[in-house]
């Protein structure tokens, strides 16, 4: 990243671009950790709006980690380490052509333990999972983006695979 | 451990091909896979970064503009001070303006020594503001002007214009006619152009437009100063509305001649007697009729 001292972010183009850069991971993190109960779009405003009017204090290679501690602060603010319940697609692409009823209902099944399971893993181990997984972030992506070590982001997303197993097939 | 390991190059995309076989052949590939793909229902909303970009921009802008907010309330006070200012100014500025009723008459005190005494219905305007400057009154009537000695003052009527340094002297301007009567000092008067200078005892008269010569004035005031309306040799009509002005009636003159001439007095404070010095010496007879009307006729 560039260290340009006399760099900051109160000019709107560069605001702009910071705000391409994160908001949409700065988003996904958040819902995947808090779940939509406390409006993480709404949290993603808030946060850039802080950074805003912070802007000549935070130069742009600090407004990745600002913005992160700053929206998580605001959503610790409300959730109070709430339980977390994800919503999931309700119909799914067909892979299959026989989708027998007992099928379905499997499936459904399945879908509300695994459910329960991501609900049950550590805010640190969904987030990193769900970002790893869903939104296709390589580790050291994650890592990155969290301050933390790849070997953390690791250690938190095989975690939250086996407690997913251990919740649904009881392994 | 070499299982723990594949799982996490697979979590990472950095299975090779030939560890991917091997990832394969685990005994709960399946499981793992249906997992990972299931869970990808669990995807975070749309989250559309332009929207959410201009949104925030004009929150942005919206703040901004509120940080502003403190010159609002300031220019509502500057506004206000504007205003109570203006009027203020425009107030002090105004024209004083004195004005008689019909048989009422008045005397004032200009800005300097001079003071004025106003007829019956009549109207004069002056500024206070400007008097150091230009001593200028406006006068639509009658008034005996006595002016103190200083610059320039100058009485405009819609007939003509008097101006004088420091005298005493008349001026009246009804319809018709316009006369000015020095009885002190000297007066200048321009009508149409036309500059007469006035000493004491001398009058100008203009009726219709027509100089007319008059008989030097003896009188050191005019005869209406003493509550008393004095004529010589002047149209019976303007004796008349002169009457009307000083009581406050209306006179019905359509049965006799008011061309004729008149030479005379009536006094401001007794009606009967008044009707009777402006209409014994024509042999006319009056009647005084309600709401303030007379009627002339002959006898």
């Amino acid at each position: 990243m560039s260290k340009d001292l006399n760099d900051n972010i109160c000019n709107e183009t560069i605001f702009s671009s910071v705000f391409n850069k994160y908001s949409k991971d700065l988003h996904d993190f958040l819902y995947y950790k808090f779940g939509e109960a406390f409006n993480p779009k709404d949290k993603v405003q808030e946060a850039f709006i802080k950074l805003w009017q912070n802007c000549s204090k935070v130069s742009p290679s600090k407004a990745k980690s600002y913005l992160f501690t700053v929206a998580n602060n605001l959503m610790l603010n409300e959730a109070a380490h709430q339980k977390v319940v994800l919503a999931y697609q309700k119909t799914v692409t067909k892979h299959h052509t026989n989708e027998s009823p007992e099928f379905l209902m499997q499936e459904n099944e399945y879908m509300i333990k695994l459910q329960k399971a991501i609900s049950n893993l550590t805010e640190a181990q969904r987030s990193a999972f769900l970002l790893n997984r869903i939104e296709g972030k390589k580790h050291k992506e994650i890592a990155e983006l969290l301050n933390i070590s790849t070997k953390a982001v690791e250690k938190r997303i095989y975690g939250a695979l086996k407690k997913l197993r251990e919740d649904i097939d009881g392994i | 451990m070499k299982r723990e390991d594949l799982i996490k190059k697979w979590l990472d995309n950095e299975l090779s091909s030939q560890e991917l076989e091997v990832f394969k052949r685990l005994e709960d590939y399946e499981a793992l896979v249906k997992l990972s793909n299931n869970t990808m229902r669990f995807k975070a909303p749309e989250y559309n970064t332009q929207i959410e970009l201009d949104d925030v921009l004009n929150t942005i802008k919206i703040t901004r503009q509120q940080t502003n907010n403190w010159l609002k309330p300031l220019l509502r006070v500057a506004a206000i001070f504007a205003i109570c200012f203006s009027v203020y100014y425009y107030t002090t500025t105004l024209d004083t303006n004195i004005s008689t009723l019909a048989a009422q008459k008045t005397t004032i005190e200009l800005p300097d020594a001079s003071s004025v005494s106003l007829n019956a219905l009549s109207t004069l305007t002056y500024n206070k503001k400007s008097w150091k400057n230009t001593r200028d009154v406006e006068l639509n009537g009658e008034a005996f002007f006595k002016v103190a000695k200083g610059s320039t003052f100058n009485v405009t009527t819609s007939a003509g214009t008097v101006t004088v340094l420091g005298t005493q002297f008349n001026v009246k301007h009804r319809n018709n006619l316009f006369e000015v009567i020095c009885y002190e000092g000297s007066v200048k008067v321009l009508h149409k152009s036309n500059t007469t200078i006035l000493k004491p005892g001398d009058s100008f008269l203009i009726i219709d437009g027509k100089f007319i010569a008059k008989e030097k004035e003896i009188n050191l005031n005019p005869s209406w100063i003493n509550n008393e309306s004095y004529f010589k040799s002047m149209s019976f009509a303007h004796v008349l509305h002169e009457f009307e002005r000083q009581y406050n009636v209306t006179i019905n003159s359509q049965n006799i001649d008011i061309e004729q001439l008149f030479t005379g007095s009536f006094v401001h404070n007794n009606k009967e007697l008044a009707l009777k010095s402006i209409t014994l010496p024509l042999n006319l007879n009056y009647s005084i009729e309600k709401n303030n009307s007379i009627v002339l006729s002959r006898e």
